[in-house]
């Protein structure tokens, strides 16, 4: 089979700067990352210098993703040789044995980090991942609002206590982690949006207004945001079509509707244009 | 432009300052020597000053790379959700990644599932698959 470099021609600079920007930017094209990343270091290794041990650490989760053992155990050894009783390493050996789906050995070793280091995120945050592996949301939803009452600041842990409470069909709960998320990052127009969608399923006429006012905040910050302007159109329309609001919010709702709609079928003509002239 | 012609520029600009610092103190010692205190500075060392000055400005400029908006949510413009409700220390792996794995010949570890064949589809471009 053709190497990386031969199919898409790039030199060794560019599949490192490559993986680099797949790893600060969260992308998880785990398939790619195991091709590009298995390339480097098999043929690139001396000439990486430092960057190795992170590259090794990325392709390991990567190869976890893509159920291929063989490459994860052997980033692992390269990890455990160099950085030995790290409880970083450790806690990707514990990734690999919740792959391997032995649920109880992961959480013997978390529990090992957690006895040397109680402060460690990263385990505590693994057991809570294991939870909702196996089904059970409400011991991890019980378990991350215990996490957030000591570390009030982790955005991620926020995030993803909305997401179970969303998968509870808790929406009161899951919009007030999201709130927290807006608070602290205020100008992200995905957490706006993300809000809106929330208070939109909710329903019910004063969660429609707050979600029309939500999705036009995400377009104010990003008048690119498609799903903001089919949001607002959305809830636009349904208020408008409500029968217990006064004639004037009916009126100005479906003005506030024509618009989205003209803004939609303006992206859609631009784009068809873009690509008739192809 | 290259960026050797650039750095040449800034080379140049503080070269020059440098030279025309080392002119004023050279005219400080000389004042001092020759007693004529209130003599001020030859303009042409003062306007070689400001020339090196704004000369490597101009090329720092240059070499510094891709200004960004001041603006805090214009960075985010091009953010999906796609890479933003990925939160990598809650990856779970119980996924079909598991099962459809790329390599038909490595022995599977869940004893029922066969892995299925390779992914036929290569794309010709090393972006993310989703993008």
């Amino acid at each position: 089979m053709a190497s990386v470099s031969e199919l898409y021609d790039v030199t060794w600079e560019e599949m490192r700067d490559k993986l680099r920007k797949w790893r600060d930017e969260n992308y998880r094209n785990s398939e790619q990352i195991v091709d590009v990343g298995e390339e480097l270091l098999n043929e690139h290794a001396s000439k990486l210098g430092d960057d190795i041990w992170i590259i090794y650490e990325q392709v390991m989760i990567a190869a976890l993703d893509c159920s291929r053992d063989d490459l994860a155990v052997s980033c692992l050894q390269e990890l455990k040789r160099q950085f030995p009783g790290s409880h970083r390493v450790k806690r990707l050996a514990g990734m690999r044995l919740e792959a391997l789906e032995r649920y109880e050995d992961a959480t013997k070793l978390y529990d090992s980090i957690l006895q040397d280091d109680p402060t460690n995120t990263a385990a505590r945050k693994r057991k809570m991942a294991m939870l909702k592996a196996q089904g059970k949301s409400p011991e991890a939803i019980r378990d991350l609002n215990e996490y957030l009452e000591q570390f009030v600041g982790d955005q991620e842990a926020w995030h993803e206590l909305s997401e179970l409470y969303i998968n509870e069909h808790d929406y009161a709960k899951a919009a007030f982690c999201l709130e927290e998320l807006m608070m602290t990052n205020p100008h992200n127009h995905l957490y706006c949006e993300q809000y809106a969608e929330v208070k939109y399923t909710q329903g019910g006429l004063d969660n429609l207004e707050l979600s029309r006012k939500y999705f036009a905040q995400a377009l104010k910050l990003n008048n690119r945001n498609m799903r903001a302007l089919f949001g607002f159109y959305m809830s636009a329309s349904h208020i408008a079509a409500s029968p217990k609001v006064s004639a004037k919010v009916k009126k100005d709702n479906v003005r506030y509707a024509a618009w989205a709609a003209s803004q939609i079928n303006r992206a859609y003509q631009s784009i068809i244009r873009k690509c008739d002239r192809l | 432009m290259a960026s050797s012609f650039w750095k040449a520029l800034v080379l140049v600009g503080l070269l020059a300052l440098a030279h025309a610092a080392f002119s004023a103190a050279q005219h400080r010692s000389y004042m001092r020597l020759t007693e004529k205190e209130n003599e001020t500075l030859p303009i042409d060392i003062v306007l070689q000053t400001l020339l090196a000055f704004i000369v490597t400005c101009y090329g720092i400029v240059h070499i510094a790379g891709e200004f960004k908006d001041m603006d805090a949510s214009a960075e985010l413009k091009n953010k999906t959700f796609d890479t933003l409700r990925n939160r990598p220390s809650f990856y779970l792996f119980n996924h079909r990644g598991r099962v459809l794995s790329h390599s038909p010949d490595q022995a599977s570890f869940i004893p029922c599932a066969r892995a299925l064949p390779a992914n036929p589809v290569r794309l010709r471009k090393l972006e993310p698959l989703h993008h």
